[in-house]
C-alpha cells in the first residue's frame, strides 16, 4: 500500500461529499467519484507530496464533472434532479421536515449554473478558503468571489422567494 | 470588492481582522445589514449541514477498490465488486488504510449471509501451521468459549487479513480487513504485523491462551472438530 492510495482513502469521504453536491443522485456520485479516483491514480506523477491532496484531488473531480455535463448536454439530457430525499440517510417521520428542506436545498443548488454550483460547494460545504477554491476551480480570486456572490443570492432568492 | 462580495467575505472569515472588525461596526449601525448578514449565515450553516452526513456513510467498496488499485498500473476499468464484496465491506473495522483488491479466484464466497473462506484462503486455514511460510499466512489459533477453533490468517494475493471460525466445517470470517505485507521485514516478529483490529476481534473471542505449535498440529490432524 502507498502513501498516495492510504491518504486518497482518507480523502474518499469528502470527495464523497462533494460529489454528492455535484451529481444527480448517490449512484452518479459514486460514479464521479470513481472516476476522480481513477484519474487521480494515472496521473498521480502530478502530485507533489507536501502539497495537499484534498484541494489537487477536487479539481480532478472538478475537471471530470465539467467533463461529464458537457457530454451529458451534447446528449441532451436535461439536468433534473430526483426528488433528493436520498441525500441524507434520514430515517423517521420526525425527519421529515429536514428531508424536505434539504431537497429543497439541493434543488436549488441543482438549478445554479455549474460555475456557481461549484464555487459555493467548496467554499460552504467542503469549507475551503477561497484561495483554495480559486486554486481548485483555477480561476483568480476575483471571478472567485463574483461567483460564490451571485450563486449565494440565487440560492436565497430561491429558497426565501427573495434576494438578499 | 462590491458590497456584497465583501458581505459575504465577513460571513466567510474571509476578511482581514481590521476589515472585519470595521464591517462589525457597520451592522452595530445598521440593523438591516446585520440581517442581511444572518441570512447569509443561515444559508451557510444549512447547506454544510445537509451535505454533512455523507461523511459518515460507510464508503462503497469498489471506492476502496479503486483507491487501492494497483500501485502503478494504469487502474483497471470500473466494474462491479464480487457479491461478497458487501459483505466484506460490513465485516471491516475501523478506517480501511489498506488495500482490497479482488483476485480472480476470490478467497470468500457468501454463504447463507455469512462470509465463508474458499480456495486457497479454505486450504491454508484448513491445512497451514503459523510457523510455515507462505502465500496466507496463518497466525494465532485460538479456542472460543463454546469450543470452536479461530484462526488469524493474512494473505499477500489477497491483500487482506482477518479472522475465521470454524463453523459446521466452513471458515467463516469474523473479521475481514485490508492489508498488506510490510517489506523488508526480515526481522519482524511473529504476529507484529496482525491489524489491530482483527487484534480485537481475537481478544474478544479466546477463551483462554493460544494453542502452541503442539496443540495447533494436533487440532488440525482431527479436522478441527
Amino acid at each position: 500500500m502507498h502513501g498516495l492510495q492510504r491518504q486518497i482513502v482518507e480523502v474518499l469521504p469528502r470527495l464523497r461529499r462533494l460529489a454528492r453536491v455535484l451529481a444527480r443522485d448517490a449512484a452518479d456520485a459514486d460514479d464521479l467519484v470513481q472516476a476522480t479516483v481513477e484519474r487521480a491514480l494515472v496521473h498521480q506523477g502530478q502530485w507533489r507530496p507536501g502539497t495537499r491532496l484534498d484541494s489537487w484531488m477536487f479539481r480532478i473531480m472538478k475537471n471530470a464533472w465539467i467533463d461529464e455535463s458537457r457530454a451529458r448536454n451534447r446528449r441532451g439530457r436535461v439536468f433534473a434532479p430526483e426528488a433528493q430525499g436520498d441525500v441524507i440517510g434520514l430515517d423517521g417521520a420526525a425527519a421529515m421536515q429536514a428531508r424536505l428542506q434539504a431537497g429543497e436545498v439541493a434543488r436549488a443548488m441543482a438549478r445554479l449554473p455549474d460555475e456557481q454550483r461549484l464555487a459555493v460547494a467548496l467554499v460552504l460545504v467542503e469549507g475551503l478558503s477561497y484561495k483554495e477554491a480559486a486554486e481548485v476551480l483555477e480561476v483568480p480570486a476575483g471571478t472567485l468571489t463574483s461567483r460564490l456572490v451571485r450563486g449565494r443570492m440565487a440560492l436565497l432568492a430561491e429558497l426565501e422567494g427573495d434576494a438578499a | 470588492m462590491t458590497g456584497d462580495e465583501r458581505l459575504i467575505a465577513f460571513v466567510d472569515g474571509e476578511l482581514a481582522p481590521e476589515e472585519a472588525a470595521r464591517f462589525e461596526a457597520e451592522m452595530a449601525a445598521d440593523p438591516g445589514l446585520a440581517a442581511r448578514v444572518a441570512r447569509h449565515r443561515a444559508l451557510a450553516d444549512r447547506l454544510s449541514a445537509i451535505y454533512a452526513p455523507v461523511l459518515e456513510e460507510p464508503i462503497p467498496p469498489q471506492l476502496l477498490s479503486a483507491a487501492s488499485a494497483a500501485n502503478d498500473a494504469a487502474p483497471r476499468a470500473a466494474r462491479r465488486p464480487p457479491p461478497w464484496a458487501a459483505l466484506a465491506a460490513s465485516l471491516l473495522v475501523g478506517v480501511v488504510a489498506g488495500r482490497l483488491a479482488w483476485p480472480s479466484s476470490a478467497p470468500l464466497a457468501e454463504e447463507g449471509g455469512r462470509l465463508t473462506a474458499t480456495g486457497h484462503l479454505a486450504r491454508a486455514l484448513s491445512t497451514g501451521l503459523a510457523a510455515q511460510p507462505g502465500v496466507v499466512k496463518v497466525g494465532l489459533t485460538f479456542r472460543t468459549a463454546d469450543g470452536r477453533y479461530c484462526r488469524t490468517f493474512a494473505s499477500t494475493p489477497d491483500r487482506l487479513a482477518g479472522l475465521a471460525c470454524r463453523d459446521d466445517g466452513h471458515w467463516t470470517a469474523r473479521t475481514v480487513t485490508a492489508w498488506a505485507p510490510r517489506p523488508q521485514s526480515v526481522y519482524r516478529q511473529a504476529g507484529s504485523d496482525t491489524p489491530p483490529e482483527v487484534l480485537a476481534s481475537v481478544d474478544s473471542l479466546m477463551a483462554g491462551e493460544p494453542l502452541d505449535a503442539a496443540a495447533e498440529r494436533a487440532a488440525r490432524d482431527k479436522g478441527w472438530k
